[in-house]
């Protein structure tokens, strides 16, 4: 059997290493956008073959995917599926794993994403408004209060503020940066051309975040266990927005921090936008699907974004935990024929990912770029973890170099969190950037003290939302302007106090 | 004692200046209104003065580091060596403040890694660096809480888009922010513009203790000191006070000297059973009578704080909790008003912490022995002098035994102790 799989990072490297564990014994056949070594290492080994290529230039893909006439086609980033590469490959005949351009729309642009949870009525949807103009967006923000401010569009977790806004003696100063930052981010925007609303403003909520991945065949939804990803750069949840510094999974398909009534709850939703969304594009949805939800106060499970692909990193928690043939279960979906499928894991193991970023990442990927780079997989297998191989080039030179995202993913997976941690830290010395330039990773990802801590926020936060569903207030915030009445309407801060 | 703050943004947008405002009034407390600031807005630039509308004015850029402390010598200082320039505020007076910025600046140029740099400074001098925030015109900040542990530093966030230092949790809750670690002795943030670090100064030999005036005076009992919530530790020992008090039974009313005192009076009469009233409303700020130098200064803040509230009182058997007792002259204070102007028929004071017999060797605390009440008076005539009808202490093994069970380690030399908990 020939798989071909589609994409150049750790979450590609994690999908080829899951499949080529099948009984199947598949040849994989790689199509990148650089030469990741770990990509065309396995490749070459499982008998197939990468190649380097425009990951979002269809025809190209079409031509590789010719090549290969592969039984089956994995898209594992969300670009190609944006720019119709799913559609063109399925065109052509062949058997696809992945969203078609217009089910991708639900992570493409956020907008529609939310608009589309309010239509269909699905819990755990946030207020929100979507701007196309500066001008709308710049009048709005004037009196907007405790929000978040984010690109409408996907752009690789970058671009999001968080502005907590519930202390009026600061709302100046907020609302100074909530101004100047619209601006610029509706200038970086504007070179995305296959988007209307640029900006977006919602509700800023908190909790504790996690996502639920899921495959489907259209009809059938097999979930995945939750995982739960860390955003900021640096250790303690401090620093920029970066697209994930690490993950936990387990044990068994809830984490410790999330109840089984919660995980199911979270489950559901992301089967409610399923069909919401087969039915408002009239296509049914092929491939992986995950819902970043965060457990608040709110609503309980409730929607940060969606992902038409598998997270990255949350699907490399699965490399150490799962016995189902991986493949197998993709196939499935991909015909058609997934009704029944399930999936087995080990169901009292953990497994913790943590990235390895070069400094400079994520503000400054230039600074971040062309620094040497060694791995020593030896020693990090002999510590019982793997090494996925992500923003990282093989030159002709023969040596690695950064490309300014991260690095590596390490996977441990182990008892407990202690035993998982334990081998993690070990693992991730063993990556070292060889010029002297710094290099980063989060040194929290996975201590029982961190687990704990969320969950100790989760019990706070499941003391308010289970309050709030005995008054029938799940979802909802009221504001209250004396002399015009009771509004809903959660995105109006101190300075536009006097009118909703 | 003193404040620092520090506040970082990752984006340039921002301007700290507002910010260092309120984080150092959340400080307040901690100091007496001598304030120090440092900010970074493509060069670094330093300011200091006695009011807050001062200190904004010299805060700019997007990020700063701030100081309030009760002295004004050794605690800030700004030198350039080699083209780069450093400016540093430390938590307390530090005699070799200057040799330890120019050596810092010269190790943080000449060596590439700054774990090894700032071992190699602190090992210069001898461990003895107190905690401290600073700023370099090469756009990097650093915080560093000293090995001794004396006094807390905590790390929070905000978004994706700012980190806090402060050397209480307050200050960051203040800023909107979330309270993300407590530092350990020795550990220290570095952050430049691509970059964050959290990593430990090596010491093979230091033992960090935190100072228990922190716990038992200083921090606002909304503070979270090293892990260990503030309120919930001063009411633990006002009702280990009440089993050493052994007329339980013979009492009203118990009343706190405002307004460190309240939790423990809290704890106090939860534990007799009696009812806790208020006693004394303040008038102004919440200064911290005792980090005052000026003994004029620190009897007006005394006597600012003691306008007695009439009714309750009058009559009663009254117990009078406090956190500690260093001249006495709040207690001579107390004593005169409940007694004289409320007309009390039964006045008992119950000190939530052992008798005071040292001098701080740290300098932490203003302590001088000559003035020390349980230092120099036998207990017979400290009650007569402060006209109390029952004089009640805690002992220091009352206070280890607390400390033990929250997990502390704190230093005890005033009270007689190398340390107290620490198991
Ligand atoms: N409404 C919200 N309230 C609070 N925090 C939020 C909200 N929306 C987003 N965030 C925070 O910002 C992070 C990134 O947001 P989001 O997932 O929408 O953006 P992204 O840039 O597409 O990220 P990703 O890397 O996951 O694709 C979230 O993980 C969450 O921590």
């Amino acid at each position: 059997m020939k798989v071909l799989v589609l994409g150049s990072g750790g979450r590609e490297h994690a999908i080829v290493k899951l499949i080529m564990r099948s009984t199947a014994r598949p040849r994989v056949y790689v199509a990148m956008d650089y030469r990741n070594p770990g990509l065309e290492r396995d490749s070459v080994n499982s008998g197939g073959r990468a190649y380097v290529v425009n990951t979002v230039d269809a025809n190209s893909i079409a031509k590789v995917a010719e090549e290969v006439a592969p039984d089956l086609i994995v898209v594992g980033p969300e670009e190609p599926q944006f720019a119709g590469v799913s559609d063109l490959l399925r065109d052509r005949g062949f058997t696809v794993f992945g969203a078609s351009s217009r089910c991708a729309e639900v992570e493409r642009s956020k907008a529609f994403a939310r608009m589309l949870m309010w239509k269909y009525e699905i819990p755990g949807r946030l207020n929100f408004k979507a701007f196309r103009s500066i001008e709308e967006a710049r009048k709005f923000i004037e009196f907007a209060g405790d929000v978040v401010v984010k690109p409408a569009r996907q752009a690789g977790g970058k671009g999001v503020k968080v502005l907590r806004d519930t202390q009026a003696y600061l709302s100046r100063d907020r609302a100074a940066v909530k101004r100047t930052y619209v601006e610029k981010l509706y200038t970086e925007m504007e070179r995305y051309r296959d988007i209307d609303y640029k900006i977006l403003v919602e509700q800023r909520v908190e909790g504790v975040e996690y996502t639920v991945q899921v495959v489907t065949d259209g009809s059938y939804v097999l979930p995945l266990p939750a995982v739960q990803d860390h955003p900021h750069a640096y250790s303690y949840d401090i620093g920029p927005e970066t697209g994930g510094m690490g993950s936990i999974l387990g044990p068994g398909v809830v984490l410790p921090f999330l109840t089984i009534d919660e995980y199911k709850k979270s489950v559901e939703i992301v089967k409610q936008v399923l069909d919401a969304l087969s039915k408002e594009v009239g296509e049914s949805f092929i491939g992986a699907f995950a819902g970043q939800m965060m457990l608040t106060g709110l609503w309980g499970p409730t929607v940060i974004e969606f992902y038409s692909r598998f997270g990255d990193p949350e699907i490399s928690n699965l490399i150490p935990v799962i016995t189902s043939d991986f493949l197998e279960v993709l196939e499935r979906a991909a015909v058609g024929k997934l009704a029944g499928a399930g999936l087995n894991i080990e169901m009292d193991m953990v497994s913790v990912v943590k990235a390895v970023a070069p400094a400079g990442y994520p503000d400054d990927r230039a600074a971040a770029s062309n620094h040497r780079v060694a791995v020593d997989e030896a020693s990090i297998r002999k510590v019982g973890c793997e090494v996925l191989y992500a923003s990282i080039e093989l030159r002709s030179d023969g040596v690695l170099y950064t490309k300014g995202s991260r690095i590596v993913e390490i996977v441990c997976g182990g008892r407990d969190y202690e035993d998982a941690y334990r081998k993690a830290e070990r693992a991730v010395q063993y990556v070292e950037i060889l010029d002297g330039w710094p290099q980063f990773y989060r040194s929290d990802i996975g201590s029982p003290e961190l687990v704990r801590e969320r969950c100790r926020v989760a019990e706070r936060m499941r003391r308010v939302y289970t309050s709030r569903a005995k008054r029938g207030m799940l979802g909802q915030m009221l504001v209250w302007v004396p002399g015009e009445g009771v509004f809903e309407n959660p995105l109006t801060g101190f300075v536009g106090v006097s009118k909703p | 004692m003193a404040g620092l703050i520090s506040i970082y943004a990752f984006d340039e947008l921002w301007s700290v200046s507002n910010m260092v405002r309120y984080g150092l009034q959340a400080l307040q407390h901690r100091g007496s209104g001598r304030y120090t600031v440092c900010s970074f807005d493509g060069a670094v630039k330093c300011g200091a003065g006695s009011s807050l509308d001062e200190i904004q004015q010299h805060a700019s850029g997007w990020f700063s580091i701030a100081g309030i402390h009760s002295s004004d010598s050794d605690t800030a200082i700004d030198v350039e060596n080699g083209g780069v320039r450093i400016a540093l505020i430390v938590e307390r007076s530090y005699s070799e403040l200057e040799s330890f910025a120019r050596s810092l600046v010269k190790n943080l140029t000449s060596r590439g890694r700054v774990d090894e740099a700032l071992t190699a400074v602190v090992e210069e001098h001898q461990h003895q660096v107190p905690s401290f925030g600073a700023i370099t015109s090469r756009g990097e900040a650093i915080v560093y809480r000293g090995l001794d542990g004396l006094t807390p530093m905590v790390l929070g966030s905000y978004g994706f888009d700012m980190a806090f230092a402060s050397s209480e949790s307050v200050a960051i809750e203040i800023l909107g922010g979330d309270v993300r670690k407590f530092l350990l002795p020795g550990e220290f943030v570095y952050i430049s513009k691509n970059h964050m670090r959290i990593s430990r100064v090596g010491c093979s030999n230091c033992r960090g203790r935190l100072c228990i005036f922190e716990l038992l005076y200083v921090a606002r009992h909304d503070a979270v000191v090293d892990g260990v919530s503030v309120y919930g530790f001063r009411k633990k020992l006002g009702s280990r006070l009440a089993s050493n008090f052994d007329r339980k039974n013979e009492v009203d009313i118990v009343v706190g000297v405002p307004e460190t005192a309240i939790p423990y009076a809290v704890g106090f009469a939860e534990s007799v059973g009696k009812p806790f009233e208020l006693a004394f409303v303040a008038t102004g700020g919440r200064l911290r009578s005792m980090l005052f130098q000026n003994p004029l200064e620190k009897l007006i803040a005394v006597h600012l704080k003691m306008n007695p509230v009439r009714g309750v009182l009058e009559g009663k058997r009254v117990v009078v909790v406090d956190d500690s007792m260093v001249t006495g002259a709040t207690m001579k204070t107390v004593s005169q008003i409940l007694r004289f102007r409320i007309g009390v028929e039964e006045l008992h004071l119950s000190i939530a912490s052992p008798p005071l017999v040292g001098e701080c060797p740290h300098s932490v605390m203003n302590l001088d022995v000559r003035s020390l009440l349980s230092a120099n008076l036998s207990e017979d005539v400290a009650g007569k002098y402060l006209e109390v009808d029952s004089l009640t202490w805690l002992s220091l093994e009352d206070v280890d035994s607390v400390a033990r069970t929250f997990n502390l380690c704190l230093c005890a030399k005033c009270f007689g102790a190398e340390f107290v908990g620490c198991r």
